[in-house]
């Protein structure tokens, strides 16, 4: 599963942050070295690490490489990931529901 | 990715099988009794996440060790109705006073035996607008602490 890989990917937090530097548009990768406490080609390998499982893409502008996120591979981990409402909505269904029912019971 | 300019609210809904006062009671009152502790933005590990049941009232998570976090702050109380709250979260999911998008729930019967509910998360782009989008994403479709499940699930996996 797609998603299996983008966590393990995600996991390591140097690449966490490369990662998430794309989130504001696509940049060439000494921009987001610049900005980051690691040598420039340990970004191009984390770079190459997410474009291997699908989280960013790249392209070539004369000898530049650009790299921004891959829309399609966000997707897919989204459709994975519970949502901070749905979930939290689901969680306050199952107790009201609960302890109504307990209610209920006790009237009985 | 730069197409933000306005920023629109995260809308949920969910029917509840309970009358509208209790359905109130238990989203208000009884916040420790439900909310996933898992989502947490405080200290960890979280011992309690609370609602102050009243108008000013704070959204409150607290810590194992007494560390209080306040979240949200009642600034609209219509029980069984109605709570507005001001989400006081920065993009990077730190309390934040300054911060104003709002979560406004509002509790409609349906019937006396159902009730529906729905929260509506907007005013994003006073947060700014990049911001204000990272937290709509990470509301609606991610989390932060999905981060945090992202190390527990690839972890696991390795394990």
């Amino acid at each position: 599963m797609a998603y299996g890989v983008a966590l393990s990917v995600l996991a390591d937090p140097t690449r966490r942050k490369v990662f998430e530097r794309l989130r504001t548009g696509s940049q060439p990768v000494n921009v987001l070295a610049a900005g980051l406490p690691v040598s420039r080609p340990a970004v191009s390998q984390h770079l190459k690490v997410l474009k291997g499982a699908g989280l960013v893409e790249e392209r070539s502008e004369g000898v530049r490489r650009i790299y921004s996120l891959r829309r399609e591979g966000l997707a897919e981990l989204r459709d994975w990931m519970d949502t901070f409402w749905d979930d939290a909505l689901e969680a306050f269904r199952i107790e009201a529901e609960k302890s109504h029912k307990q209610r209920g019971s006790k009237r009985e | 990715m730069s197409d933000v300019a306005s920023i629109a609210p995260v809308r949920k809904s969910v029917i509840v099988k309970v009358p509208i006062a209790h359905a109130f009671e238990v989203f208000s009152s009884g916040l420790s009794r439900w909310w996933p502790m898992t989502r947490g933005v405080g200290k960890k590990p979280i011992k309690t996440v609370l609602m102050e049941p009243r108008l000013g009232g704070r959204w409150l998570e607290i810590a194992e060790d007494g560390t209080e976090t306040p979240v949200a702050t009642i600034t609209v109380w219509e029980p069984p109705h109605r709570l507005v709250m001001l989400w006081q979260i920065n993009a990077q999911w730190k309390p934040d006073a300054a911060m104003r998008s709002e979560v406004d729930v509002r509790f409609t019967a349906e019937g006396t035996d159902a009730t529906r509910v729905e929260l509506v998360h907007h005013r994003f782009e006073t947060m700014g607008a990049e911001a204000g989008a990272s937290m709509r994403r990470d509301v609606d479709g991610g989390w932060p602490g999905l981060i945090a499940r992202y190390v527990e699930e690839a972890e696991r996996n390795q394990a």
